[in-house]
């Protein structure tokens, strides 16, 4: 395999459900060698929230945490035994980048914070991705996933016209997908700093300011115009003649994006099935397509682009957003099991042999298996 | 609350970039370019953007400032220089060849007629496009609207009866344009270590099936799409004395959530699982929202994240500008403009070590 912009760069990585977790898949997109720290007393949630069945092993089989996690290692510590903390601040002195979405104070108390951490490896650039960010009043609240559709404004926007607003759900929690997209460049643009200077840095993400920060023409617009009207629009944007969803014959929903107001489209839409209404609308020049399901994005393989990719059990998980070098990424390894790694990484970075492995399972400060149900 | 100021250097002070601006691009493409070089030149790049005679058409485009100015623009240009070039004209085209030479990376719009000389250039190529190359539809019709329904968003939002609906703001070209900034600090990473870095192309269809993932997720794991629930879901927005609030919650928080509304009728065991509370949504959502109809937003949070559940109180654009968290972190900052006066706009999302990166006004048009 060619040269990739992360080679060469080590991910200690606790990052949990997408915000956190998925930034670091995307610095393993990029060459990074990505190893995952989780515990047998906290699971990343995906691995619970996405069982298919409680068998035994239901821990490896989350969906969701396979689409996350594909092209890492995995180790399991227990980050509240002082002996866990103390391989953990073993293995910072290792890794390059530190990326974690963990309630603020969490890893101070454990002793493996940025200011612990920096101490043995001035290099690390350490990612904290929160809810509020790491300061200010409302620094310790808590969210999940559509809390910051609210927070954020993107809902206050969002809705049928004149009607309350809307949150993107527990089947999307768009804020969190959009996070990992911006904080993997800061965290690669303070990678490339640390390789220039030798020294690291401390970033400060907050999830709710993502979030707004997509809304800035509306943020600048708003402080400078207390009196503009706000809300739901329905599909309607400022600036486009007609745009809107309509039902065709089939029963199908298709999106349509107009320069010139057409009163007729609705008709024409309902007397045609929905393939060939799109087909006749865009050789007309008029944006159309269909509303597709994830059912037709599945199929779909032309749309699909690089965005889905299969590991070498056959299992579908997460591709790239963008193409690097004309391609997308072949999985090196699936999303792993629970401490699947341990011994592997603790070995090759740190030495261990097999009494001091040994050891640490007696003691459970290592795993392989969950000691919770729930979390 | 520091700022990066002129004699700090900031991190990617060492690059230069290039915007192309050409004519006859989607707008959507143009607005997905335009972020990404927006936080280059937050961060510190040199960023030049290079604009056809008569300017960006996003400078026209809305929402307006009160002055008539366009707000897209202000906030999606910060921190650059702009030039203005012919590019349908030999002159044009041979001074942009000149800035490709000492530039580290050019972003464009694969519609762009100049594309095939930007993409030959010594400088990196980051290209935007609509739709990925596999679909081979360069000229086909688009807009960010069309963009959600092919990526399944649109499917997400709304009753399922009734139409869907797109999310606020410009979700599909700008979650592009983190994406494109992402792969070109990528590629400025790959060229400062001396390998020869990876060309990028984004394209804002893939972007949003990639952020729509749960959709190909779900449907791969059952054989049924997940779809927009509308009054069926189990997170609902309520109203409230001074607005709406987002009950949102997981499922270990149920107990949590139970507690502080304080309704016995909650301890039903058809509401102790979430397939339950699903199944009887309606009657829940009887018990719920009376709770929230005299308090204020405000008491809500604070209530309830007293209590370890994330409820979201739903704030315009306007009254972000207030709120507590914001104003603490000088997250929404003033920026003087010589001709508009004191602009309030987001900065990066992000601290580095406690600073944050305060844009300079965008450029004029050179006459």
């Amino acid at each position: 395999m060619s040269a990739r912009p992360l080679d060469s760069i080590r991910v200690l990585d606790f990052g949990l459900l997408t915000a956190g977790a998925n930034t670091s898949a995307m610095l393993a997109d990029l060459g990074a060698d990505v190893i995952k720290i989780e515990s047998g007393a906290y699971l990343d949630p995906f691995r619970v929230v996405g069982k298919p069945d409680n068998d035994d092993g239901w821990w490896n089989r989350s969906p969701q945490f396979r689409f996350t996690n594909r092209n890492k290692r995995g180790l399991a510590l227990n980050l509240k035994d002082p002996e866990g903390q103390r391989v953990i601040r073993e293995l910072a002195g290792h890794c390059d980048v530190v990326v974690e979405n963990f309630r603020r104070g969490v890893l101070d108390r454990a002793g493996l914070g940025y200011n612990d951490l920096s101490a043995i490896n001035p290099r690390l650039v350490f990612a904290a991705i929160s809810s509020q960010g790491d300061t200010g009043p409302e620094r310790m609240n808590v969210s999940f996933g559509s809390t910051l559709d609210a927070t954020s404004g993107i809902a206050s926007l969002t809705g049928y016209e004149g009607e309350e607003p809307r949150i993107s759900g527990m089947d999307v929690n768009y804020p969190d997908q959009i996070v990992s997209l911006f904080a993997t460049g800061i965290v690669i643009t303070a990678v490339m700093e640390a390789r220039h200077t030798g020294k690291g840095a401390f970033l400060d993400f907050s999830q709710r300011e993502v979030a707004s920060f997509t809304l800035g023409e509306e943020i600048l617009v708003a402080a400078a115009d207390p009196a503009r009207p706000n809300g739901r629009r329905g599909n309607r944007e400022e600036g486009v003649a007609q745009q809107d969803a309509y039902r065709c014959k089939d029963g199908r929903w298709i999106a349509l994006t107009l320069d010139k107001p057409d009163a007729g489209l609705e008709a024409l839409c309902a007397s045609h099935d929905s393939a060939a209404a799109v087909s006749a609308l865009l050789a007309r020049g008029i944006a159309a397509a269909i509303c597709n399901d994830g059912n037709d994005l599945l199929r779909n393989t032309a749309l699909q682009g690089v965005t889905l990719v299969r590991d070498e059990r056959g299992g579908l998980v997460k591709g790239l957003p963008y193409r690097l070098g004309g391609k997308g990424i072949s999985i090196e390894r699936p999303g792993p099991d629970l401490g699947q790694h341990t011994s592997e990484v603790l070995r090759e970075l740190l030495g261990y042999d097999d009494a001091q492995l040994k050891k640490l399972a007696e003691a459970g400060v290592t795993s392989t298996t969950p000691a919770v149900g729930e979390v | 609350m520091q700022t990066m100021s002129d004699d700090t250097a900031l991190p990617l002070a060492r690059f230069t970039i290039l915007e192309v601006n050409d004519t006859n691009v989607p707008l959507c493409l143009r607005l997905a370019t335009s972020l990404a070089t927006k936080i280059a030149a937050d961060l510190g790049a040199d960023v030049l953007k290079i604009e056809p005679p008569g300017g960006d058409p996003v400078r026209r485009a809305p929402p307006f400032l009160p002055q008539g100015e366009s707000a897209l623009f202000q906030f999606l240009n910060t921190s650059k220089r702009s030039l203005v070039l012919d590019l349908a004209s030999d002159v044009g085209r041979i001074a942009l060849k000149g800035l490709l030479d000492k530039a580290g990376a050019v972003l464009f719009e694969e519609p762009a007629a100049s594309a095939p000389l930007l993409r030959a250039s010594r400088a990196t190529p980051i290209e935007i496009a609509a739709f990925p190359v596999e679909m081979d539809a360069a000229g086909q019709p688009v807009s960010e609207f069309a963009i959600l329904a092919m990526g399944g968003l649109l499917h997400m939002v709304g009753e399922p009866e009734r139409k869907p609906l797109r999310l606020g703001g410009h979700q599909a070209s700008y979650a592009a344009g983190l994406t494109a900034f992402t792969g070109l600090a990528a590629a400025l990473a790959a060229r400062a270590a001396g390998q020869t870095a990876p060309d990028v192309r984004v394209s804002l269809a893939e972007v949003m099936q990639w952020v729509n993932w749960k959709a190909a997720s779900g449907a791969d794991a059952s054989g049924i799409s997940p779809g927009r629930e509308g009054k069926n879901s189990e997170f609902q927005i309520v109203p409230c004395r001074d607005g709406h609030v987002a009950v949102v919650y997981t499922a270990t928080q149920w107990p949590a959530t139970r507690a502080l509304i304080g309704d016995p009728r909650l301890g039903d065991p058809r509401f102790s699982t979430r397939a339950g509370r699903r199944q009887n949504i309606a009657e829940l959502y009887e018990i719920i929202a009376p709770w929230f109809a005299d308090k204020t937003r405000a008491e809500i949070q604070t209530t309830a994240q007293a209590k370890g559940v994330p409820l979201g109180p739903i704030f315009s654009p306007a009254e972000l500008l207030e709120t507590e968290q914001y104003v603490a972190r000088g997250f929404l900052a003033e920026m003087a403009h010589p001709k508009l006066g004191k602009l309030r706009l987001p900065q990066l999302p992000v601290q580095w070590n406690g600073r944050s990166f305060a844009p300079k006004p965008a450029p004029e048009l050179a006459a």
